[in-house]
């Protein structure tokens, strides 16, 4: 018996005599339905809430005369966020996306300059920093400490971070807010809309956008392949100055997932 | 994700208490917590716990098949794989037999100075 039929019978609950007889009964116009078949018994679909969590893990760094600096690398070790007790870039942020880019931003210059560091992403206090290669290599212990060691430099000097001109690059609040609309309306939903997605943009915030992604999208597992190869590229052709992209989408709740 | 060894739970109950036995779901698989203590009446507080040895995609504690279940409080410690143990509380909310609420918490990303 075929792993696929052992399944079934065990979804189903019905026992391999039936199944025999059901299999046997080919020839009639209308074969007999199974008795307790999983069709005739559909498990009741229920909402996940999404609970608020009471305990969160302590503010990463708190105010102080020293200059602090916090590195955490994501779960899938791709990036590392560096939080800082002082301000990078207030009230925005910026993206580099390579050595060229950061030409007059005295942080991305150094960033750069040290081996590894694929992307800068700036945003108030936090800094988030990805590597070339692999996943899991280089370890970012080795890296941070470089990464962590550049900011601080630059920090104490007390020079600029970032070039002068960019704040003028960045247009009023409801200027992103209109464009990235447009690219959301034109090019993103009718692209997620052969999925059942649909995204909606939440809040912009000077330059940093949060979206919502929703329907299909809304729990699937290839929301983050959606977001970062699809989403992104799309905002940061068309409107090439929105800094940070954030997905505020809660991936658990809802009526039924899909990667549940 | 982690592997998910095994997992506890803390439930306090608040006005509207529901009938034993409390069940959760693990990757959309419904069972009863085992290692059982308390109550799930008004007021009461009842612990429970399941050997999951398992990959947590999915960790929710299903609401009463009927009625409604005031929930205050619900602490779970989570004992996965390479990782400290670690804990989750989550705050009020009501279940009925429409709902299911989410008590999977990834373990908390390490941290450090540079």
């Amino acid at each position: 018996m075929s792993v696929i039929k052992k399944l079934s019978q065990m979804f189903s609950g019905s026992s391999s005599q039936e199944k025999e007889a059901v299999e046997t009964s080919g020839g009639s116009d209308q074969p007999a339905e199974p008795k307790n078949s999983f069709a005739d018994q559909p498990p009741v679909q229920r909402r996940v809430i999404q609970p608020a969590v009471l305990i969160e893990q302590a503010e990463a760094v708190g105010p102080s005369d020293q200059i602090l600096i916090k590195a955490e690398p994501s779960r899938d070790n791709g990036q590392c966020k560096f939080m800082v007790n002082r301000p990078l870039f207030e009230g925005h942020s910026w993206l580099f996306s390579n050595f060229e880019e950061a030409a007059e931003s005295p942080l991305a210059e150094a960033l750069f300059s040290v081996d590894s560091v694929e992307t800068v992403l700036v945003h108030d206090s936090t800094l988030v920093v990805t590597k070339t290669g692999a996943k899991g290599l280089p370890d970012w212990e080795a890296l941070a400490k470089l990464v962590g060691g550049a900011l601080r430099k630059l920090l104490e000097a007390g020079t600029d971070l970032m070039a002068k001109d960019l704040i003028d690059r960045i247009p009023a609040e409801e200027v992103v807010r209109d464009e990235i609309q447009k690219v959301i309306d034109t090019e993103v939903n009718p692209g997620v809309a052969g999925h059942g997605g649909r995204i909606t943009l939440t809040t912009v915030t000077g330059n940093t956008v949060t979206i919502e992604m929703g329907g299909g999208c809304q729990g699937c597992s290839a929301a983050d392949l959606t977001l970062k190869q699809g989403i992104h590229s799309a905002f940061r052709k068309a409107v090439p100055y929105v800094g940070a992209i954030y997905d505020e989408t809660d991936h658990a709740g809802g009526l039924n997932p899909y990667y549940r | 994700m982690p592997k998910l060894n095994q997992f506890k739970v803390e439930i306090e109950t608040g006005e509207k208490g529901t009938a034993l036995p409390v069940h959760f779901t693990i990757n959309n698989h419904k069972l009863a917590l085992e290692e059982t203590g308390g109550g799930v009446g008004p007021g009461e507080t009842f612990t429970g716990g399941f050997e999951i040895r398992s990959f947590a995609h999915s960790l929710t504690l299903v609401g009463p098949e009927t009625g409604q279940w005031d929930i205050r409080k619900i602490k779970v410690e989570f004992d996965c794989e390479d990782n400290p143990p670690y804990s989750a509380v989550f705050g009020e909310l009501t279940l009925d037999e429409t709902t299911e609420v989410n008590i999977w918490q990834d373990p908390p990303l390490p941290t450090w100075d540079v």
